[in-house]
């Protein structure tokens, strides 16, 4: 009697394990992992080790004979973008059509500058799309005024571990976690060796630390006429953030305690003596030295790639796609251009971002999210969940996190980093290893309601009053302060 | 003879008009009812958004909730406005602004119609070359020019730097001293082409007859254009101006897509300020009330813009 029992107990075990583990998608399976031992050599010892099928995964949370129909806004490929990633985006609908044959998706790009500014129109009038992918630095100012649906990777098949944890902040509110990380983008320092070795500087060496790019900056400048740093300080861009913050922080300063391991964001440190000094160096490079170009005012980076290419500017800041984006231009180009185009991509080196004085070392930890919207804001009133759940399991799957951020990011699935395409792309694009070693330095922008304002007209606004000379260093670094304070006190 | 004394004799007759008014209304009911469609939609895209917009402007909108959960706050919109120091700078930049840009354009407009007036071989392909700026879309215009004023690729800097001119390109849009008057520069371009199409038709208007008399009578040609031409076209050149004037002070894309305002303020104009408010900052009650006085300032633009047309209107005895 016991006996059978037990024999059956051992049966019905079996049985129901092989049933769970067959139920189980690859990726449920896969272990997390370990961001403890991140570098480049991890990430190529882990890259090719696991199959996913992103098309059975996402039948499991929405069927793949599902019948419905789906609006969605996503921030798409623009003019500094490379052509691969255009490719890639295609493929992705294209794909997703095929996939769900049966839902009726409205698709539909805007830029980065534009989406921002549209959404919010959009949800004014209740006409927003059922889903939207966005910059990392909007989803906290949507969740905080209730247009958005609290999801989780857990609602799309997805574990919270296969994220970064500071991409899981920015989409944090007050506990709840309102969407999901589609790409983690950071940046890295890209220089020119053949205009280093003119004008006298180490070809192979990027400036240890900020300090160093204002003196590289004059010296390439005094000795070749060209811009030495591709400096954007355009105002409502996202360019001009990403290329200051990271001086900021370097140099000790910031917006608040951002930069520190918990920030409470209570207190505004933008006009610190270290904050003060980030300004400084932007100052001394525009004004003082003029090492940089006359136009970084109204230029985005999509202006410093052309200049770069032409030889005429020496270091920037940007993704590893650059290169990408470079080679799209050389194809462009015609008789002598093209040769000279191709000696600039030759020479074209990428490094760590340099360090402040006091060795620290930062950068943007970027990326976009993908979000669900609440129905009352939505054109019609209703929202397929169904159908947005496909698109959005389908987008942050192991196999698209990693396409689409193909050229110049990093996937939002930390899962991305194991698959056959990691490995065929850290063969095939050059500098990765930068952008992936420069992970761990990553800051994400203050998760509050009021980032958007303080990074794309705060923060511009500052360094445009100090280089324009319409008020000093310290003036403008105060005034950025005081204007922050009365953000955050709900003035007007 | 009955003689109107005060206020209890003029009533019967305001009274009287009232329900002529009324009584013509009932007459032509059917006529009204046919424009009745019209008049809802216009109450709905015009009026609605108009009372929507004053009502806003006693409200403030923090960015962090929507817009529904605005908080009452009296007239703090409007004081705030007038106590900031942008609010001043934006108005004078807007004062600069519409005045140059509505002269010169004028004038400019007002010479090539002249010279364009008599007879002379080419003055259609003239013409046809001098319309283009007006035919062209502000945005791509404002594209176009500012790659010709682009510090680091402009071919302004370009040629200046090449002829030894220059050590650096010129920071046109780049720079808080230059960055007004070179869209001014744009703006006039675009716009003196109105000018001078609408001076082309005024000058089809005065008497050949006139001018011969004038002419024969001795006047040089300063005196004839000074005598008989120029007061023949008051009233057109008055409805130039006030027409570029409203268009100016309204006018969008030239300055944001230019420089967004900038540098440092330097070229915001009102419209480009209160969009950033609204759009770029969701500061909705803020920028309501500056919609509120801007609608103001252009309701009394568009009183001199109906009187000098109704003015018109009496001369020609048409009205």
């Amino acid at each position: 009697m016991t006996r059978i029992s037990l024999g059956r107990a051992v049966l019905r075990g079996t049985v129901s394990t092989a049933l769970m583990v067959s139920l189980m998608s690859a990726s449920a399976l896969a272990a997390p992992v370990d961001l403890s031992k991140w570098s480049p050599e991890y990430v190529r010892s882990i890259a090719g080790t696991q199959d996913f099928d992103t098309a059975g995964d996402c039948g499991k949370v929405t069927p793949l004979d599902y019948k419905g129909r789906l609006t969605f806004w996503y921030q798409g490929v623009f003019e500094g973008d490379p052509d691969l990633l255009r490719q890639y985006y295609k493929e992705f609908f294209e794909t997703f059509r095929k996939t769900y044959p049966n839902i009726q998706l409205e698709e539909q790009a805007l830029t980065y500058n534009d989406l921002l500014d549209k959404f919010r129109t959009a949800l004014l009038g209740n006409a927003a799309p059922m889903a939207v992918r966005l910059q990392i630095l909007g989803g906290t100012e949507f969740a905080a005024k209730g247009y958005l649906e609290p999801l989780k990777p857990e609602d799309v098949g997805y574990s919270t571990e296969d994220f970064w944890p500071g991409a899981m902040k920015a989409v944090t509110w007050e506990g709840t976690t309102y969407g999901i990380p589609t790409n983690n983008e950071t940046m890295a320092f890209i220089w020119n060796a053949d205009i280093f070795k003119r004008a006298g500087l180490d070809p192979d060496k990027a400036p240890a630390t900020w300090d160093d790019v204002v003196k590289y900056s004059k010296q390439i400048h005094d000795k070749l006429g060209v811009a030495g740093y591709g400096l954007v300080a355009r105002k409502n861009a996202g360019n001009t953030p990403y290329r200051f913050m990271p001086q900021l922080w370097a140099y000790g300063g910031g917006v608040f305690d951002e930069a520190t391991a918990n920030p409470t964001y209570k207190e505004v440190q933008l006009d610190s003596p270290q904050s003060k000094a980030a300004l400084q160096a932007s100052y001394d490079m525009y004004v003082r030295d003029k090492s940089v170009p006359v136009s970084a005012l109204t230029n985005q980076q999509a202006d410093n790639q052309p200049l770069f290419l032409a030889g005429q500017l020496g270091m920037m800041i940007s993704h590893p796609s650059d290169y990408n984006v470079m080679l799209d231009l050389q194809k462009k180009t015609t008789g002598s251009d093209k040769d000279k185009a191709q000696t600039v991509i030759d020479n074209m080196r990428y490094g760590l971002i340099p360090t402040g004085p006091d060795g620290k070392r930062a950068v943007v930890f970027g990326g976009s999210n993908i979000h669900i919207l609440k129905p009352e804001y939505v054109e019609g009133g209703k929202v397929d969940e169904p159908a947005a759940k496909a698109i959005i399991c389908m987008w942050t799957s192991p196999e698209w996190s990693l396409k689409m951020a193909y050229a110049g990011s990093n996937p939002g699935n930390l899962n991305g980093f194991k698959t056959k395409w990691m490995k065929e792309r850290l063969d095939s694009i050059k500098f990765l290893d930068v952008t992936t070693s420069m992970l761990p330095y990553g800051i994400p922008f203050p998760a509050l309601p009021q980032s958007p304002e303080i990074m794309n007209i705060i923060i511009p606004d500052m360094l445009q009053n100090a280089l324009t000379g319409a008020m000093s260093v310290d003036q403008a670094a105060d005034d950025a302060a005081n204007k922050v304070k009365a953000l955050m006190d709900g003035g007007l | 003879m009955t003689i109107l004394t005060g206020k209890a004799e003029a009533h019967p007759r305001l009274q009287s008009d009232r329900s002529g008014v009324l009584r013509k209304i009932w007459e032509h009911r059917a006529d009204y009812a046919y424009v009745l469609p019209s008049i809802a939609v216009m109450l709905i895209v015009i009026a609605y958004p108009i009372y929507y917009t004053i009502e806003l402007s006693f409200f403030n909108t923090p960015p962090g909730l929507q817009l529904r959960d605005k908080i009452f706050i009296g007239l703090d919109n409007y004081t705030a406005i007038l106590k900031s120091p942008v609010f001043w700078k934006v108005t004078s930049n807007t004062l600069i602004w519409t005045v140059a840009s509505t002269l010169i354009a004028f004038v400019l407009g007002f010479a090539c119609a002249l010279a364009l007036h008599g007879e002379f071989v080419g003055r259609g392909i003239l013409r046809a070359i001098l319309i283009i700026p007006w035919v062209i879309s502000a945005v791509a215009a404002s594209y176009i020019w500012k790659w010709i004023y682009h510090s680091d690729f402009g071919i302004i800097g370009a040629v200046l730097v090449g002829l030894g001119w220059a050590d650096r390109p010129p920071n046109f849009i780049d720079s808080v001293g230059t960055v007004l008057p070179s869209l001014i520069v744009v703006n006039i371009w675009r716009e003196f082409p109105f000018a001078m199409i609408m001076m082309m038709a005024g000058l089809q208007t005065v008497p050949d007859q006139l001018l011969r008399a004038a002419k024969v009578d001795g006047a040089n040609a300063w005196q004839r254009f000074w005598h008989v031409t120029f007061p023949h076209l008051r009233n057109v050149s008055t409805v130039t101006i006030l027409l570029l004037a409203v268009a100016n002070f309204n006018s969008f894309i030239i300055p944001w897509i230019m420089t967004g305002g900038g540098p440092s303020n330097a070229s915001h104009i009102w419209i480009t300020h209160i969009y950033e408010l609204a759009f770029g900052r969701q500061r909705w009650g803020v920028a309501s009330a500056y919609s509120v006085l801007l609608f103001l300032i252009l309701m009394a633009l568009g009183y001199f813009y109906v009187r000098a047309l109704s003015g018109n209107e009496r001369k020609d005895g048409s009205a």
